[in-house]
């Protein structure tokens, strides 16, 4: 095939003298930063701590800010409730309850998921009837759940999100972030951080009740 | 109610009359004070007209950030749409500051006629005013007012003949401290999860709804019939060269609180001096100006002047109106800390600087005041801050480091005590038990 002895390489060189050339790819990282999206804020990433526990908070944002819903959890959060949140039940194969929280490697508990307070779905059918199941009125529902439970039960919580077909994570999210719903039981003192502690340090500060041992 | 602090009175009272009327929601004793003359006039002159006034008053927002108003009206004005909102916040989210509140109890048509001028001069025909679900003497009064402006005609369907409607509707919100912030507050108001959105777009051309929407504080919006009235030069004669007019101050200190109608610009001094904060002859320690996420300043800089810019510079900024005094029995770490942690804890969690930086930052404050710092700490701080302050999505998290950054800015002997001595010198912190403690 090959008549004069060494056109091979020739060839083969030429290609590397003509790549030598061109417009470089590669990015000097981490010398030369990367250009990356202005919505980036960090890799997702579940980390252990220096005690082996997960730093995963069962905060959902992940699985909220998923565009494909991949994302599914569920676990304690910070105030020691259990939570779940699917995802879309297309992405699955397999039975959802051996999904992403097993997968985590920690030991989790069987009866976690039976643990919901049973409680009369009627009155949530007879709320989400009056607010027309309108997702838009999520507040709403939620403030008349809490009116009738007293604190918004898990139970209550998922009736929503099937029935408005709202996502469970942007339901918890919206419950957990008003101070005045609470998803503690019966009388329970509001989760959520009050003015309390910032007043507190005021009065510290200005010695408010200092002049008693002055 | 909170005390209302008396002020000089060659000091222009313009959100809050000097003397109180009888009853503020009484709309014709609020005519007779010249109410809903500045509608008249904008209705007559135009919204180009109007928004040309405000731009020569160089009406800049009370909110904290002190945006300059005209530069919002022309964006919501000039963005495309058939429907656009003017939202008044009137949250008040500082749970220790009542300014927006008793603006709103004592001078409520000011803040309506604010908020309709405005809405003619972009075009909106909804006005929402959000106030915190507590306030309810507030929110009666000014649904009494509201009512009483639509049965003369002044509000509602064809308002005052002209063919433009204004529809005003009062919306208690409650529930978080962060539901101040402008992004964050247009979620409430739609009834959703209060998290705060990438900026821009910004709400002035996609708000509430998606449709372009006027966020002004209550403050910015009732000082806007004033101007009208008196003209923009004689406002612009009033506060300082860069930010002209008044504003509501909080003041909190060792000899009592109230609230004060301060010309921007007047010098820190000279507004502690009003409520005789400084108490029994004790030296003044530190300032803390801003709110929860508000700036420590020294003694040294009691001559700066309190305006946007000026606090900006040094540290600090006008954020909710307050002013803290502290004297020499305080101790500035252990304040710094816990306000740390709890702008940490009132952080909302979308965002790594914001769910995971800012509890970083309030964990090392917790560990100079308890005597278990490291040596890098100080080091540590300082890159965390800076890091939090570039990557931040809201300013909650950015204005979260102000605390413990001014505090090593203006109080570095202090902080050193903590962390190489394990000594506090206010004796307010108990960082020696820990570091003497037996190691085993
Ligand atoms: C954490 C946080 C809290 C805020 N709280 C308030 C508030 O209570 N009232 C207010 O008017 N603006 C508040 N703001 C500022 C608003 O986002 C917005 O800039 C302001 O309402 C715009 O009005 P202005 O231009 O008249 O100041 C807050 C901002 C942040 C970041
Ligand atoms: S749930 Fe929250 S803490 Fe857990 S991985 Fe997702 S974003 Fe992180
Ligand atoms: S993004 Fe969470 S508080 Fe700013």
């Amino acid at each position: 095939m090959n008549l004069i002895p060494g056109i091979g390489l020739v060839r083969g060189m030429s290609l590397t003298l003509r790549r030598f050339f061109q417009p470089k790819v590669t990015i000097r990282y981490p010398e030369v930063p990367s250009d990356v999206a202005v919505k980036f804020r960090g890799r997702l990433q579940l980390l252990y701590d220096e005690n082996g526990s997960l730093k995963c908070e069962t905060c959902f944002q992940c699985a909220q800010a998923c565009p494909i819903e991949c994302i599914d959890m569920g676990g304690m959060d910070t105030k020691g409730r259990f939570h779940v949140h699917w995802g879309a039940a297309e992405t699955y194969g397999e039975r959802r309850e051996e999904s992403a929280l097993r997968r985590s490697g920690r030991p989790v508990p069987d009866p976690a998921y039976e643990r919901f307070t049973p409680i009369d779905i009627a009155a949530v059918d007879s709320i989400l009837e009056d607010f027309d199941h309108d997702p838009a009125q999520l507040l709403g529902i939620l403030e008349a759940t809490q009116a009738a439970f007293d604190y918004l039960p898990v139970g209550a919580l998922m009736r929503i999100s099937e029935r408005t077909g709202t996502g469970y994570a942007q339901i918890y999210g919206t419950a957990s972030f008003y101070d005045h719903l609470r998803l503690g039981a019966l009388g329970a003192p509001a989760s959520a951080p009050s003015a309390a502690p910032y007043l507190a340090a005021l009065a510290a500060a200005t010695g408010a009740g200092r002049q008693a041992d002055a | 109610m909170t005390t209302i602090i008396a002020t000089p009175p060659h000091w222009p009272a313009i959100l809050l009359p000097r003397t109180a009327a009888a009853d503020p929601t009484d709309l014709d004793a609020a005519v007779r004070n010249h109410a809903f003359e500045g509608l008249r006039r904008s209705l007559r002159d135009g919204p180009t007209a109007t928004i040309a006034v405000i731009a020569a008053a160089r009406l800049r927002g009370r909110g904290g950030a002190g945006y300059p108003a005209a530069d919002k009206w022309r964006i919501v004005a000039e963005s495309a749409s058939d429907t656009r909102y003017v939202v008044a916040n009137g949250y008040g989210a500082d749970p220790a500051v009542f300014g927006d509140r008793e603006l709103l109890e004592r001078n409520p048509y000011a803040v309506i006629e604010g908020a309709a001028i405005a809405a003619l001069a972009v075009e909106a025909s909804e006005i929402i005013i959000a106030v915190r679900a507590e306030s309810t003497e507030a929110i009666r009064r000014l649904r009494a007012c509201i009512a009483a402006a639509e049965d003369a005609g002044l509000l509602g369907h064809n308002i005052l003949a002209s063919g433009r409607t204004l529809n005003v509707v009062v919306r208690p919100v409650q529930g978080a401290y962060l539901l101040g912030e402008e992004t964050i507050l247009l979620k409430a108001l739609e009834n959703r999860r209060g998290q705060p959105e990438q900026r821009p777009p910004y709400p002035a051309t996609n708000g509430l709804h998606g449709q372009p929407t006027l966020v002004q504080n209550v403050q910015t919006l009732a000082t806007v019939p004033w101007i009208i009235v008196n003209g923009p030069e004689a406002f612009a004669k009033t506060g300082s060269k860069n930010a002209p007019g008044t504003i509501l101050v909080h003041l909190r200190g060792p000899a009592g609180e109230g609230l004060a109608e301060v010309p921007l610009g007047t010098p820190l001094r000279q507004i502690i001096a009003l409520a005789g904060t400084a108490a029994d002859g004790r030296p003044i320690k530190a300032l803390l100006i801003g709110g929860p996420s508000g700036g420590l300043l020294p003694a040294e800089l009691l001559d700066t002047p309190y305006d946007f810019d000026a606090l900006r510079a040094a540290g600090a900024h006008v954020g909710s109106g307050s002013i803290v005094v502290a004297d020499d029995r305080a101790c500035v770490v252990d304040l710094a800390r816990l306000l740390t942690s709890w702008c940490s804890a009132q952080a909302c969690g979308k965002t790594i600087p914001c769910r995971i930086g800012t509890r970083r930052l309030a964990e090392i404050g917790e560990r100079i005041v308890t005597g278990t710092s490291r040596p890098a700490d100080p080091g540590l701080l300082a890159d965390l801050s800076a890091d939090i302050v570039a990557s931040a999505l809201c300013d909650h998290e950015r204005l979260t480091t102000l605390p413990l950054t001014t505090g090593m800015r203006y109080f570095r002997a202090e902080l050193e005590d903590h962390i190489l001595r394990s000594t506090c010198p206010a004796g307010v912190c108990h960082p020696i038990a820990v570091a003497a403690g037996p190691v085993n």
